[in-house]
């Protein structure tokens, strides 16, 4: 599901903000959130914005189109009941600092594969920052892709895997009409898929790659829409001269808000707080 | 079709694919009779801290996946790891 925080001296302002950085026009297509009301200040001293969080309604299909194919995604209906279950359960707690940064900051850290029954031994990890000896990055897109075509068919959903390689990164995009399905509830189920692509072809390969791997264009969407939503944000951060901060995020998304700071002039971004409560922070420089 | 058919699918199958010794895997989905189940993933003793991970990572990514896949029979779905 796409959505957008935005902040504005009235919650309309800031519900207009949010739907512009949505690219939507229409307000029935949107589910509003405040999370905020806004506070007058005195003299316009001591006023508080507006914040609110826009969620695009998941009827609404999005315009955009990928590589020009222009799929009918139909609305996968019947599982309209899922918000209560999608409770993080207690999973999320216990993530780990080391793990964030794994999943971002290393390029080609290599692990060693889990020989057998060994366990402990096996748990260190061996940083190898050389690219030269690459688990040839070729075979490991196959193994991803078979992994991914099986995990379709196991969840008996119709869709295309597409894998590609480009500057050491693996790329695989999984589409279709149904495999909106496996998105999940801000996009859970696509780190999941992740999660578990890396795992098999750590385990079939040697290591592995750098990957994004993508659901329905899930992480495409939201990605611009972060990307706009942070260079909107730097904007007001200049006018202003105070700090803001996002919510939390995990690492690829926090990748993307400094990616999209650093090209604007005036802001810098950094990062506050521990997983998974990590959080950008977007301050005048 | 079977209640929880797609979890069994889909865990065996993500299951299968991470542990080395694919044959000792068993999947059990036990359902109250209502719209919950509760998936039980037996595999080799060798096995399960590969399907666990570190830190619990790779257990909690089946987890999810699994209930993507019960939402698809509107089933919450719970997973067991069990050796």
């Amino acid at each position: 599901m796409e959505w957008v925080e935005a902040v504005g001296r009235t919650v309309d302002e800031a519900v207009a903000e949010a739907m512009n950085a949505l690219g939507e026009s229409s307000k029935d297509a949107v589910d509003v959130e405040i999370v905020e009301e806004a506070k007058k200040g005195f003299l316009g001293i001591g006023g508080q914005d507006a914040r609110v969080k826009v969620t695009l309604k998941p009827k609404k299909r999005q315009r955009r189109r990928r590589g020009g194919r222009n799929r009918d995604r139909r609305n996968t209906e019947g599982q309209g009941d899922r918000a209560p279950k999608a409770k993080s359960g207690g999973g999320q707690g216990n993530r780990s600092k080391q793990q964030s940064k794994s999943k971002n900051g290393s390029k080609n850290r290599r692990q060693k594969p889990q020989q057998g029954s060994g366990g402990s031994g096996a748990k260190k990890v061996a940083v190898d920052k050389k690219p030269e000896e690459k688990a040839d990055i070729e075979e490991q897109a196959q193994v991803a892709k078979e992994f991914a075509v099986g995990l379709l068919k196991a969840f008996g959903v119709d869709g295309d895997v597409v894998t590609k390689v480009e500057d050491e990164i693996l790329f695989i995009d999984i589409n279709g009409e149904q495999t909106e399905a496996l998105v999940g509830r801000k996009g859970a189920v696509v780190q999941a898929v992740h999660e578990l692509t890396r795992t098999v072809i750590q385990r079939k390969t040697f290591g592995a790659p750098r990957m994004r791997l993508d659901i329905a264009g899930y992480g495409a969407r939201r990605r611009e829409a972060l990307k706009i939503y942070a260079t909107r944000l730097a904007e007001t951060v200049v006018e202003d001269g105070r700090e803001a901060m996002l919510e939390p995020m995990n690492a690829a998304d926090r990748k993307v808000v400094h990616d999209a700071i650093s090209e604007i002039d005036g802001v810098r971004s950094f990062s506050e707080g521990e997983d998974p409560n990590r959080s950008v922070v977007v301050a005048p420089s | 079709m079977e209640q929880g058919e797609i979890v069994e699918k889909v865990v065996r199958y993500v299951t299968e694919q991470i542990v080395d010794d694919a044959s000792s895997v068993e999947v059990e989905v036990i359902s109250d009779g209502e719209d919950s189940v509760v998936a039980e993933v037996r595999t080799a003793k060798k096995d399960m801290g590969r399907v666990i991970g570190r830190r619990g990572r790779v257990a909690r990514a089946i987890r999810s996946v699994a209930r993507a896949g019960g939402d698809e029979e509107g089933l919450d779905v719970q997973v067991e790891f069990l050796d």
